[in-house]
């Protein structure tokens, strides 16, 4: 259970990111945070594992308020998925997915790189889970394709057995075929194990084929909060604030426009 | 729904329509009146380093090699010496009556007992004339044996060069650390660690030699210590600058999981740095290899001890074979080190 209460973020220029956001998501479930670029989506998210801290109101994870004292351990039961993957790309696949665990390592197992057998064989359960293959252990992740690189993120992101898995964007750079597999890979593995998982999307199919719920967020506040069928294709054009239906954004349609001065366009 | 695939066209400019765009010319007078004052400044300095004096010299040393001028001091200068360094001292002589423990039945490797005519003028005390005095000499020839004492003194050059560089190495990890603004523990740890790297940067090697021969003696110390301390200012600040500029993509993710500073420096920062450092290692050895010879000069042992020794005592041949075996080991060295590198990055 996260509990978003009364959230406010202002950035030190003075323009708000959150305005006064409350919202409780129960355990287990699939929460997709739509809106336009700039809605607040990924603030939302870093407030949970404290890379945001509010100006106003707090986060409540299981009861347990999040703060600088809890922060630590609170952290590791939530994990982070990036939009850019986030890997250390001259490092292995291996030793990126054994990094999750870097919370939970003592400093001179770490540097050595000495992990126990359990371990091992759980980043490769995982690796193996998330549909790499065994030769891909060794292959430094800057040479896997981004759609590999991001299996190689979900995977690193389950190591500790999150109880909250926030999702930002996480298919933002991959094509609408591996944006679908990875999406489901994420929900598939959080159900499993009963994690929640909060994420940020700009692909309003996507969005309704795999949230549970769907939160839209506009210039900072909640302006819509239900089931995907509530979702209706008038709530999307009011979300996405004038824009008609076949100009909200789609998977198969990522192709936008800047607007052109209009006198230089022929007529 | 999105069937039809909303593709709009991309816009073009009307035909016949103006626009209100300027571009400017890049250089504006502001621009040509520097560009005056830089010249100025460069003619003022010029004169002073005899920059000119420096171009006629060299146009007379030009004009004397193809023949058009009779005299060039720089040629005259260039030939003196040329000549008295070729060809290169490779053997040593010694006489054998100064060699107390000579064994004339094992004499050392290649070496052989050849006796040489000594012709002195020595002054007759009775007649008051100088007259020739010949004198049998038996001489311990090694004709290698320069070339092996270079060669030890060499390897000596390049232990100082290696243990610098070891040093310099431990002792910049720490400085890196707390210089980098992102990873030290506060301002004054980061004020300490930045003071500390400038101030070791800007003392040159030599003169550091110079106070460290006093201090421990002549020899190999003074050399490690001068180059360790120098070139621990130099890896400290460029180390420090990799982890400020490293990708803060992973550094983000662990630190999201709470990592912890140094688990996340080690998997996050470390991986991303680690060709560049071995690159800045591999030219600080480079770098102190060429300065351990230079150091020697004060006394700080190695290659460059013998060859002051030889400069001081006009022994142009012998400094020629250092000089060869200088090249040799900064070539060699080189191509080591770039093989290393294309292999490791």
């Amino acid at each position: 259970m996260i509990e978003f209460k009364a959230i406010s973020k202002k950035w030190p220029d003075g323009t708000a990111a959150l305005t006064d956001v409350t919202v409780a998501i129960p355990k287990g479930q699939f929460c997709v945070i739509l809106g336009p670029s700039g809605a607040g989506k990924s603030t939302l998210l870093r407030a949970v594992n404290g890379l945001m801290q509010p100006t106003n109101g707090a986060v409540v994870i299981d009861g347990v308020t999040l703060t600088a004292a809890t922060a630590r351990t609170l952290r590791q039961r939530v994990a982070m998925i990036h939009q850019h993957f986030n890997l250390t790309l001259r490092m292995s696949v291996a030793a990126n997915v054994l990094a999750g665990l870097l919370p939970v390592v003592s400093t001179g197992r770490a540097i050595l790189g000495w992990f126990t057998p359990e371990h091992r064989a759980k980043a490769c359960a995982l690796l193996e889970r998330v549909g790499l293959t065994p030769k891909h252990l060794q292959r430094r992740a800057g040479e896997l394709s981004g759609g590999q690189q991001q299996r190689v993120g979900v995977a690193r992101a389950f190591m500790l057995d999150p109880e909250v898995v926030l999702a930002d964007e996480p298919v933002a750079s991959l094509d609408p075929k591996i944006s679908r597999e990875i999406l489901g890979l994420i929900h598939d593995a959080a159900q499993e194990r009963n994690a929640t998982v909060l994420c940020s999307l700009h692909q309003v199919d996507l969005a309704r084929e795999f949230g549970d719920r769907i939160v839209g967020m506009r210039d900072g506040v909640i302006v819509f909060d239900g089931t995907p069928e509530e979702f209706t294709d008038e709530r999307v054009e009011a979300l996405y604030h004038g824009a008609k239906w076949e100009d909200a954004p789609k998977v198969e349609d990522e192709v936008t426009f800047e607007a052109m001065p209009s006198n230089l366009v022929a007529a | 729904m999105g069937q039809s695939m909303n593709i709009k066209p991309i816009p073009v400019p009307a035909h016949g329509a103006t626009i209100d765009w300027h571009l400017d010319q890049p250089y504006r007078a502001k621009h040509l009146f520097l560009l005056v004052i830089v010249l100025a400044v460069l003619l003022f300095t010029g004169h002073r380093t005899e920059m000119d004096k420096m171009v006629v010299m060299t146009g007379q040393a030009l004009a004397n090699v193809v023949g058009l001028a009779d005299d060039s001091q720089v040629v005259r200068g260039l030939s003196r010496v040329g000549e008295s360094m070729w060809p290169p001292a490779f053997g040593t002589e010694e006489e054998v009556a100064r060699l107390t423990d000579l064994d004339r039945d094992n004499l050392p490797f290649l070496a052989s007992i050849q006796t040489h005519e000594r012709v002195e003028q020595k002054l007759n005390t009775d007649t008051l004339q100088l007259e020739e005095q010949r004198e049998q000499v038996e001489l311990l020839v090694k004709p290698l044996g320069y070339l092996w004492m270079v060669f030890i003194k060499m390897l000596e050059t390049i232990e100082i060069a290696i243990w610098g560089t070891l040093l310099s190495v431990v002792l910049s990890i720490p400085l890196a650390w707390y210089a980098a603004r992102n990873y030290t523990a506060n301002k004054f740890t980061y004020t300490l660690a930045r003071g500390t790297i400038s101030l070791l940067r800007s003392m040159p090697e030599l003169i550091v030699a110079l106070f460290l021969v006093l201090a421990y003696g002549f020899g190999p110390i003074a050399g490690v210590l001068a180059l360790g301390l120098h070139a621990a200012g130099f890896l400290g600040k460029f180390y420090a600058e990799d982890i400020e500029n490293a990708d803060k993509k992973p550094q983000e993710a662990l630190e999201a999981i709470g990592a912890g500073k140094l688990k996340t420096l080690w998997y996050g920062v470390m991986p991303q740095v680690v060709p560049q450092y071995i690159a800045y290692t591999l030219y600080i050895l480079d770098r102190n290899v060429r300065m351990a010879t230079v150091i020697g000069l004060v006394g700080a042992g190695g290659i460059g001890q013998e060859l002051k020794g030889r400069f001081d005592m006009f022994q142009y041949d012998h400094v020629a074979t250092i000089l060869i075996a200088i090249f040799i080991v900064v070539f060699l060295l080189d191509q080591f080190s770039a093989r290393l590198r294309a292999k490791l990055i």
